[in-house]
């Protein structure tokens, strides 16, 4: 077998073929905000194959980092391999602001049909069913960033038709005192750069129609349908678009993914031999 | 102030720190919190916290699962990826047994820059069309709080307008956020309170000046002139600090660059343990009650501790096990 042969079914998981995908989200020479966790294999692995020459940025404030141990959070030592400066979250923040920031990568507990997300509690706000962590970076990495990409586990209770909290702006949003629904453009005005480039779930890669802000299925991650797919959305999801299958991992990228950057398994466990 | 005079105890910092008080802290969530502090604020029963936050983590979730706090004014609690989130501020907001306000992490960081130059507010662009600025989730306003009583408590969440000056759309406007004491985890502090910290240093420079005294708990206080000799390591000048305790390994479980990693397995036991109140109370009777400082280092003791230690050369252990290999 070749380095860039796809591997075949069960020498590879989900979670491989999830990051695989997040990591040719990238392009060569972005600037690239990293969460913890599978976005931060997925820019280290985009670095070591087709983007060698991204500026990785970890928002509590370490700049252009080429770490070769992965950090098992964005305050972590190891954010700094590498780095060309280490400060603090008010820059990293300025720096988004300022327009520096191509690329960012996020989750969320529900995400809506226009990339709206939810972080923060299920149910009413006022009185949840269940509190979650809060926002943290999320709106305002997606509010800053050119693209962002929405790293998912896929469930019709994830994949809803109104989220209960708007903890990150998609592409229709509310505009406030009233709590209508605008276009983001119309909000944000001359501070609109982009929105949500893509959701990639544990079913698809979706994406978005800028102009109608709707959410569509592109790839069906190998094993599952589209129509598979739209039964596990809430809101009525479009499949008129969709591609073919998620591009599996190939062998060099299962070999960086668990023998150079996670070796000893934090985010992604190997494959079980069967 | 005199050089010696900022010297005191971890028991008597935990003294300034008074019921009501509004509180913020070093560090960003499981990196450089001073722990021994809100362990020792928990035995001496503080009351009605009032805490104010970048990104908050296992420190917070200790207090708050003691019942010492009654507002959490932030963006986010969780422990990465050591627990989802906040389990003892999920069960407080769930019992309406805390008052809680949501900012983003960015507006919160902004926040702190505002009041660290003194200025009264900041503008910013982001979180536009989200419910971080939902009228109706003005939650210290619902609770009556923004009536201008308390001077560090803003008479509203946030304001809009349009750029009077280019035109560039849609602001939003944020008040400084002042508080009144500032507790900063650090590896190194001058005896007269010049602050060295090693890797990123987070919001600390900021929220040093946000507050009006400032606290640091350093794992080493060195002598002032070994500091002097290189200014451009140091992080914050000796005149912001008001008292520095020497406290080693005081940010445990969270790490400390260059000195200890962060005590995963510590903050996966607490997370799992204290979804219930009774399982705080079980975990407060073991880790915190009942002994100070000197005693919770002796019982985590010297192999643990080793482990965790971090190589000189790298900042960070290479010894800990981080993951299932």
């Amino acid at each position: 077998m070749e380095r860039h042969d796809f591997a075949k079914p069960g020498e590879y998981t989900l979670a491989d073929l999830m990051t695989v995908a997040a990591s040719r989200e990238v392009n060569d020479n972005e600037v690239v905000f990293a969460g913890t966790g599978m976005p931060m294999i997925a820019i280290m692995l985009a670095q070591r194959t087709h983007a060698p020459n991204l500026k990785l940025i970890f928002e509590a404030g370490t700049f252009d980092g080429r770490p070769n141990v992965i950090p098992t959070s964005v305050g972590d030592p190891r954010c700094e391999g590498g780095a060309s400066r280490a400060s603090g979250l008010c820059e990293a923040f300025s720096i988004a602001q300022r327009g520096y920031v191509d690329l960012g990568f996020l989750g969320g507990a529900e995400v809506d049909e226009y990339g709206n997300v939810n972080t923060t509690a299920i149910g009413n706000y006022l009185d949840p069913n269940l509190r979650l962590t809060g926002s943290g970076g999320n709106p305002d990495i997606n509010s800053f960033a050119r693209r962002t990409v929405f790293i998912m586990v896929h469930e019709a209770r994830r994949f809803t038709r109104n989220v209960s909290y708007i903890t990150s702006p998609g592409w229709r949003v509310k505009k406030w005192p009233s709590g209508e629904f605008v276009h983001r453009r119309e909000l944000y005005g001359s501070a609109f750069r982009g929105g949500p480039s893509a959701v990639i779930s544990t079913a698809g890669v979706f994406r978005f129609d800028e102009d109608t802000g709707r959410m569509y299925l592109d790839t069906y991650h190998p094993g599952k349908t589209p129509e598979e797919i739209k039964g596990l959305c809430q809101f009525d999801l479009d499949i008129s678009r969709v591609k073919g299958e998620t591009a599996p991992p190939n062998y060099d990228e299962l070999h960086i993914i668990h023998e150079v950057l996670d070796k000893e398994e934090i985010f992604l466990p190997k494959p079980k031999k069967s | 102030m005199s050089s010696q005079s900022k010297r005191i105890t971890l028991s008597e910092a935990a003294e300034i720190i008074k019921d009501g008080t509004m509180l913020t802290f070093s560090g960003f969530t499981i990196w450089r919190r001073p722990c021994a502090l809100i362990f020792e604020l928990i035995r001496q029963k503080r009351r009605d916290l009032h805490l104010v936050e970048v990104n908050s983590g296992p420190h917070s979730e200790f207090l708050i699962g003691a019942g010492c706090v009654k507002i959490w004014e932030s963006c986010w609690i969780g422990h990465e990826l050591y627990g989802k989130y906040g389990a003892n501020l999920s069960r407080k907001v769930k019992n309406k047994e805390i008052i809680f306000e949501d900012y983003s992490h960015a507006e919160m960081g902004f926040r702190f820059l505002a009041a660290s130059a003194g200025m009264p507010f900041i503008a910013t662009q982001t979180s536009l069309g989200t419910d971080i600025h939902n009228p109706e989730y003005d939650m210290l306003g619902r609770a009556g709080l923004r009536n201008g009583k308390n001077p560090k408590i803003a008479r509203k969440k946030y304001e809009t307008m349009q750029d009077p000056f280019y035109g560039d759309g849609l602001q939003i406007l944020l008040p400084a956020a002042k508080v009144d004491v500032a507790v900063l985890s650090v590896q190194q502090v001058g005896e007269e309170g010049t602050v060295r910290i090693g890797g990123q240093f987070f919001t600390d420079p900021e929220v040093c000046r946000a507050a009006d005294t400032t606290i640091v708990v350093a794992e080493e206080i060195v002598p002032e002139e070994c500091l002097r000799t290189e200014p451009r390591l140091n992080t914050i000048p000796s005149f912001q600090v008001d008292y520095i305790v020497e406290c080693p390994y005081g940010a445990h479980p969270t790490g400390m660059f260059g000195y200890y990693d962060v005590d995963g397995d510590f903050i996966r036991n607490f997370y799992m343990q204290t979804r219930t109140q009774e399982g705080f109370d079980e975990f407060a009777r073991e880790w915190i009650f009942g002994m100070d400082h000197t005693a919770y280092i002796n019982k985590l003791g010297v192999d643990r501790l080793v482990n965790l230690q971090a190589s000189r050369a790298l900042n960070f252990s290479t010894r800990v096990k981080r993951g299932q290999k």
